[in-house]
């Protein structure tokens, strides 16, 4: 790539010291401690062009300037060329600065500036750009010293996009060239990606539904009477009633555990009553059960449990007490 | 030891037995006179006399454990005896006592074992964890076989029942237990004082609990007739009814506590797979069973219920049960917090 480098003499201005200007007597004293003279606070100014030409309407095109400027200065920000429209035909679309590196006590500044032509030529021509000024302001605290870095205008050439009096066609709309089509993009990568993270997310969702013990991971308070009571009912069915009688005891007997978290005994009903004021009313039918299951379980004559408690009043205390069971829970008690 | 022979249950019949409920009753009633506040500890004793077991009593100093057991012999009957574990007590200190006599010869009498010949029935040996190991094994066959070899024969007690205590505050000068020796007793029972205000102020205050030979000597003595327990002892593990539920019963607890992992047991910092070493021995189940026995026959029923298992097992089981060494230390929390684990998971029938 060519480039053209505009040159201009150390151009640099002295801007003031108020100090100075106002103490004469102070000058001469002073003069040893004041900041280096304005001449070398700005060295040279250098804008690069890579493409000054063959510009059509509407390109952009990016010009670099180097300013160098003494240790210790920097751009204000302020002062640099405002993006937007220049001219009527010229805008700046983008300004950028970066301090580059340090020689002899002066340090490269680099600015990035692109251009936008709209100039519609009708044959090839030089446009000047427009020159501007940047401000450098010394870094140091309290100072109060500038210097205006001048930066010069540069030209550019132009070209015509087609010929003056191009040749007469039917219709105007072969003047165009067609739209060029939009291209086909594979769908199948970003569909993939999102039902990977779709389902990626749903289970950490669930995961996390889980360990908060959200819907559906959420149980219900168990209700340790009421599946006794189906068991018990489904025991009802069975053909041969010495095992269904003891099928339902057992129902029974895992329903009081389940609802005390313990097991319970014969001996523990009291206790039991007590911890589950719910079921107070059913003492009686609960102790004769526990009779029956003893007699069943553990006596030498099983038969004599069926005396003792019925088949059909071991039903009637396991639906009771399914009962006292769903009022108390939903009354909040157990 | 212990074994069930057929002439000891021929004489007693299941009436027989019943009566013997009276008594055991009244010898509870007699030994609460004195000692307050203790019916559990009481009730276990007496579970241990009519099972035939010995018991190690173990609490706090000045809980009580010495007076109960002194209670114990008196209500009991039967020849008694009693020594002190010493650090420099040897074997045939128990056995036989030398001496100078007044002709000047030397003479051999017999010691604290031998002195009642066969009729020995209660053996108090006190702060047993005091006397060395040599000791520990002689009352370990004095307990297993019920006999000991001395003066070229064999002494024979069939009456026998050792009951020991110590206390666990002082670790100095003590030798612990071989796992042997605590595996003959039938049960080791924890003895604590009671938490009753009014119970406590009673012992505080009542001049009667400040006099303990006082108040053992106000226990009617002989209430149970040691000599006819034996019997009574083996016709009561005839006649307690257990069922094949109760047996299934057993098996499961007697697996749950040695695999509590297996069981679905978990105690708080404690790696359950890791947890149990040994222990649990047949043994143990056997005495379990026969304590329990013993403890329906005392509720007035014919038949083993789980109630009765749950109710010794803790102290028949605690102290068979072996921990792997990381967890011995916190043996106190976690063998109890286990028993109960066990007795919780295990569902009964």
């Amino acid at each position: 790539m060519r480039t053209r480098a505009i040159k201009r003499p150390r151009v640099a201005r002295k801007i003031r010291v108020a100090q100075e200007s106002r103490v004469v007597v102070m000058a001469g004293i002073l003069s040893a401690c004041l900041p280096l003279p304005a001449e070398a606070q700005i060295g040279s100014v250098v804008v690069r062009s890579p493409r000054p030409f063959g510009l059509f309407v509407g390109d952009r095109f990016d010009a670099k300037v180097e300013i160098e400027a003494a240790d210790g200065f920097a751009p204000q920000a302020a002062s640099l060329p405002k993006p937007g429209p220049l001219t009527y035909w010229l805008d700046l679309t983008a300004v950028s600065v970066a301090p580059g590196p340090a020689r002899d006590g002066h340090r490269l500044w680099r600015l990035s500036l692109t251009y936008q032509t709209f100039y519609a030529a009708l044959d090839v021509r030089r446009l000047d750009l427009p020159a501007f000024t940047v401000t450098f302001a010394s870094e140091v605290a309290h100072a109060t010293t500038s210097a205006v870095a001048e930066v010069p205008g540069w030209q550019i050439s132009v070209s015509p996009l087609r010929e003056i009096q191009p040749p007469p066609v039917a219709d105007p709309v072969e003047y165009l060239r067609p739209e060029s089509p939009n291209p086909r993009l594979d769908p199948a990568l970003p569909r993939a990606l999102a039902w990977a993270f779709a389902s990626f997310g749903l289970a950490g969702l669930l995961a996390l539904a889980r360990d908060r013990a959200w819907w559906p991971f959420r149980h219900r308070p168990a209700r340790a009477f009421a599946a006794a009571w189906r068991q018990v009912r489904r025991q009802a069915a069975r053909p041969d009633a010495e095992v269904a009688y003891r099928e339902a005891l057992l129902a029974l007997h895992r329903g009081l555990d389940r609802t005390d978290g313990r097991r319970v005994m014969g001996e523990d009903l009291a206790a039991f009553l007590a911890r589950h004021p719910a079921y107070a009313a059913l003492a009686q039918p609960l102790d004769r059960f526990f009779r029956a299951s003893r007699e069943v379980f553990f006596g030498r004559d099983p038969s004599v449990a069926q005396r003792t408690c019925p088949f059909p009043d071991l039903m009637a205390t396991a639906r009771r007490l399914a009962a006292a069971e769903r009022a108390a829970k939903a009354g909040g008690r157990s | 030891m212990n074994s069930i022979r057929p002439a000891d249950a021929a004489p007693t019949d299941w009436r027989q037995i019943a009566d013997w409920r009276q008594v055991a009753l009244r010898f509870e009633a007699e030994i609460a006179k004195a000692v307050i506040g203790q019916d559990r500890v009481i009730r276990l004793v007496t579970i241990a006399i009519f099972a035939r077991g010995h018991v190690l009593l173990e609490g706090d100093v000045g809980v009580g454990k010495t007076t109960l057991l002194r209670a114990v012999a008196r209500a009991l009957g039967g020849a008694y005896e009693r020594v002190e574990g010493t650090v420099d007590m040897m074997p045939a200190d128990l056995i036989y006592h030398t001496y100078l006599a007044e002709d000047g010869r030397p003479r051999i009498e017999p010691g604290p074992v031998l002195r009642r010949s066969e009729d020995l029935s209660v053996f108090f040996f006190n702060e047993i964890n005091r006397a060395r190991p040599q000791v520990h094994s002689l009352l370990l066959r004095l307990m297993a076989e019920r006999s000991v070899s001395a003066f070229n024969r064999e002494y024979r007690f069939p009456h026998l029942q050792v009951f020991a205590d110590r206390n666990r505050v002082e670790r100095e000068e003590t030798f612990e237990l071989p796992a042997a020796a605590r595996d003959r007793f039938l049960m080791e029972i924890g003895m604590e004082a009671p938490t009753d205000p009014v119970l406590r102020r009673r012992l505080a205050f009542d001049p009667l609990f400040h006099d303990t030979d006082a108040l053992i000597a106000g226990i009617a003595p002989d209430v149970i007739d040691q000599a006819s327990v034996v019997g009574i002892a083996a016709a009561l593990q005839h006649g307690i009814h257990a069922s094949p539920a109760l047996e299934d019963y057993v098996v499961r607890l007697w697996a749950a506590i040695r695999d509590p992992a297996q069981a679905g047991i978990a105690l708080p910092d404690v790696a359950m797979d890791a947890l149990v070493q040994g222990g649990a021995s047949p043994r143990g189940i056997a005495f379990l069973i026969r304590a329990a026995r013993v403890r329906a026959w005392l509720e007035g029923r014919d038949m083993l219920l789980p109630e009765d298992l749950r109710a010794v097992f803790a102290e028949t089981m605690a102290h068979r049960i072996f921990l792997e060494p990381v967890y011995e230390m916190r043996r106190e929390s976690i063998v109890p917090a286990l028993c109960r684990a066990v007795l919780d998971t295990v569902p009964a029938p």
